[in-house]
């Protein structure tokens, strides 16, 4: 019940990319092969454990249509965390990364956390990005990679929690200013400040987070 | 009304007649009403179980001491709004007044089955008069300050946005007390501790609408004061079935008020830009087109009333259906119309009361039914019924939140912006209707399911869910006034197809 954080979340991406099917498959651990297109913004929550730390995501799924981008923008201040998706089955959900990544830096805090996600990684035989081009655009633009599968489940629980984890390494670091809420981060209505923040105790390694597990 | 008169009943009257119940958790003066939540008297198992810590006014005392006493009835909520540093959401201002006055109508209206508990309540309850409130705070302002800022600091200095509301609460507390007078006329001070042990955000937010925080801000300390006192202590699942704010956010009415406020704001900042590059003769027309908008918005307090009295029982998803497609947006209020209809469902099913449209009900062999009555205890149906206000809040929330950006999204508009404003103010009260029709069938079934508790056990649960109630018609309300910078701006592209600012 009781969260020591809670991080904001934005997922965004191309319309079809499975944005609303990951959420849905981190939250409920379902699959839902249909989804209605969503309108502006839907949202998920679920409670994650971080270094002994439950610490609470609220993700907000956005719209991906085209003309619900003016809109969506708005929902974007205040995310610490933020799931960039693209489908490894179609190129231009691939090519339209870099305006999706501006539109993410232009409208939140410059330290936002940001995830590039791969999915569909369970229609191999369909792919039309290849894993390292996905890789190589992270690396060029400072973003953690994975290849997930909504579908199968693959990679999902990982996505949402190594950014969650990187989020905390910066807390750690004290990168992030956990007192100002445009941050997307919230201390837990029990935590004392003074014992819960600090440069100190994790010492976490970032090549730790980037880390694919092999399922994919 | 009769309210008036009320103001004037001294509060010894109401020491005696609870004393006469037995039971005297309720304290017996108002000065004692400050300790008579604390968490020693414990003898109550939902309402009583703990104390919240309540904000006293500090800075404010002045300005209402000035007051004459018998003007506050008015004058308390003028002085709330020129304390209050006024933002974009001038209608906030307001919104004390729809509240109270629809809570003053459901409780004026309950149905004859509980109109004896009311009476009941209300003379046990005693009303203070607004001077005995004032001297009261008066000297509760220094003992309480110092309780208090003990009890919030730890949670206070952690996030920004939380410090500044409760640093506005240490100075609304007095606006809290003058902005809530009308409350108080009705239900009592005491009852306004009973709800604060119900609704931690209660006051608070009364208090806070006025200043410049957001309504979802004030729904979330709630909300985190709430969640920070299930974690402090040994919580009975119970306890946490009956906080309207955990509820109303696991319902996610939280994110989409905030996200709301989002798209409420951006479009507000928009068109004061849009009217910055006018001049002349367009900004005059575009100036009167805006306000006829602002009328539409404010249509929906004077309606309320009115429609208060007719107690029509039309079907409310029709209702909403039909008013949903005269806005034209794609999104459809089934969601909503289904946590109404299951809490019908629920008070039919399992306390046995025959509805019309439910034939399940009718089945039910009398014998069953007062079986199911027992089964379901007033705390059960408590809980049910703040659930189903917090669930019915939220989805509206949401209707109104996907309105909003259906609205913004631009579609080919077959209908006006004015049109989609009168039907969203129609909506407004019909929800707001619907919100306290619920309530009053819940609390039916809480004096026929308490028939044998005692008083001051059932009348703090009844209190309670009516004003829940009344805090959900405002928060709707509250919501609905988001929407106007959308219709504005909707407006304005529509007419001008002028480049986004």
């Amino acid at each position: 019940m009781t969260y020591a954080y809670l991080f904001k979340y934005i997922i965004i991406g191309d319309t079809g990319v499975g944005k609303s099917c990951l959420l849905l498959q981190f939250t409920d651990k379902r699959f839902q092969p249909v989804h209605d297109l969503t309108i502006g913004v839907e949202f998920g929550a679920r409670m994650v454990n971080i270094d002994g730390k439950q610490i609470k995501l609220q993700i907000w799924d956005t719209a991906g249509q085209e003309s619900f981008r003016s809109i969506t923008r708005s929902y974007y201040r205040g995310a610490a965390g933020a799931l960039l998706v693209y489908d490894i089955t179609r190129r231009e959900t691939f090519n339209h990364l870099t305006s999706w990544l501006e539109d993410a830096r232009q409208h939140s805090s410059s330290n936002m956390v940001i995830m590039l996600i791969g999915n569909k990684s369970d229609l191999e035989s369909r792919r039309d990005v290849k894993r390292e081009e996905g890789e190589a655009f992270a690396r060029e633009h400072g973003l953690i990679f994975m290849e997930t599968s909504a579908k199968t489940a693959c990679n999902v629980e990982e996505a949402f929690i190594n950014t969650a984890k990187e989020i905390y390494r910066k807390i750690q670091q004290g990168l992030f200013d956990v007192h100002n809420e445009a941050n997307g981060i919230k201390i837990g209505p029990q935590q004392c400040i003074s014992t819960s923040v600090g440069p100190s105790a994790s010492q976490r390694s970032s090549s730790e987070i980037g880390s694919n597990s092999g399922c994919c | 009304m009769s309210d008036k008169d009320d103001i004037e009943t001294p509060v010894i009257t109401e020491a005696s007649s609870i004393l006469e119940d037995g039971n005297c958790e309720l304290a017996p003066n108002p000065e004692s009403a400050e300790q008579s939540a604390k968490p020693e008297v414990n003898s109550e198992p939902v309402v009583f179980t703990r104390k919240r810590p309540e904000s006293r006014p500090s800075i404010d005392l002045e300005t209402s001491e000035v007051l004459p006493v018998e003007a506050s009835q008015a004058a308390g909520k003028e002085t709330v709004s020129k304390d209050v540093p006024q933002t974009g959401w001038g209608y906030w201002g307001s919104w004390g007044k729809s509240l109270l006055s629809s809570a003053s109508a459901t409780v004026a209206t309950v149905g004859q089955g509980i109109s004896n508990v009311i009476e009941k309540a209300e003379t046990s309850l005693g009303i203070p008069s607004p001077s005995e409130i004032s001297t009261e705070v008066k000297h509760a302002t220094g003992e309480t300050n110092a309780k208090d800022n003990a009890n919030s600091s730890p949670m206070t200095g952690p996030f920004g946005v939380f410090s500044t509301i409760s640093t506005a609460v240490q100075t609304t507390g007095r606006s809290v007390i003058s902005g809530g007078l009308d409350a108080l006329e009705f239900i009592g001070k005491k009852t306004m501790d009973v709800i604060a042990e119900g609704d931690p955000g209660f006051k608070r937010t009364k208090g806070l609408m006025n200043r410049n925080s957001t309504l979802s801000q004030v729904l979330r300390e709630a909300k985190e004061k709430e969640e920070l006192w299930t974690s402090n202590e040994v919580t009975v699942e119970t306890d946490k079935k009956t906080h309207y704010g955990l509820l109303f956010d696991e319902f996610q009415g939280l994110s989409h008020l905030e996200a709301l406020e989002m798209l409420s704001r951006e479009s507000e900042m928009k068109v004061k830009s849009i009217l910055n590059s006018l001049s002349g003769e367009e900004l005059e027309t575009l100036k009167h087109e805006l306000e006829q908008l602002k009328e539409a918005f404010s249509l929906a307090e004077f309606c309320e009333e009115e429609e208060e009295e007719k107690e029509g029982d039309e079907d409310f998803t029709k209702e909403v259906t039909e008013l949903f497609s005269q806005l034209h947006v794609s999104s459809k209020p089934e969601k909503l119309a289904r946590a109404r209809n299951n809490a019908y469902e629920w008070m039919s099913t399992s306390l046995g009361k025959p509805l019309e449209e439910k034939e399940e009900g009718e089945k039910q062999l009398e014998t069953e039914k007062t079986e199911q009555i027992s089964k379901n205890s007033i705390e059960d149906i408590h809980a049910f019924a703040i659930r189903s206000l917090a669930e019915l809040t939220a989805c509206s929330i949401e209707l109104f939140h996907k309105t909003a950006a259906l609205v913004l999204h631009g579609q080919k508009q077959e209908v006006t912006a004015l049109e989609r404003s009168r039907a969203l103010s129609q909506m407004t009260i019909v929800l707001c209707k619907e919100l306290s029709s619920l309530s009053k069938e819940f609390t039916t079934c809480l004096t026929t399911a308490g028939v044998n508790e005692k008083a001051d056990i059932l009348n703090p649960l009844i209190t309670a869910v009516f004003l829940e109630a009344s805090n959900s018609a405002s928060y709707i309300q509250d919501a609905f006034q988001l929407l106007l910078p959308v219709l504005e701006i909707s407006l304005i592209e529509n007419k001008t197809e002028l480049p986004e600012a």
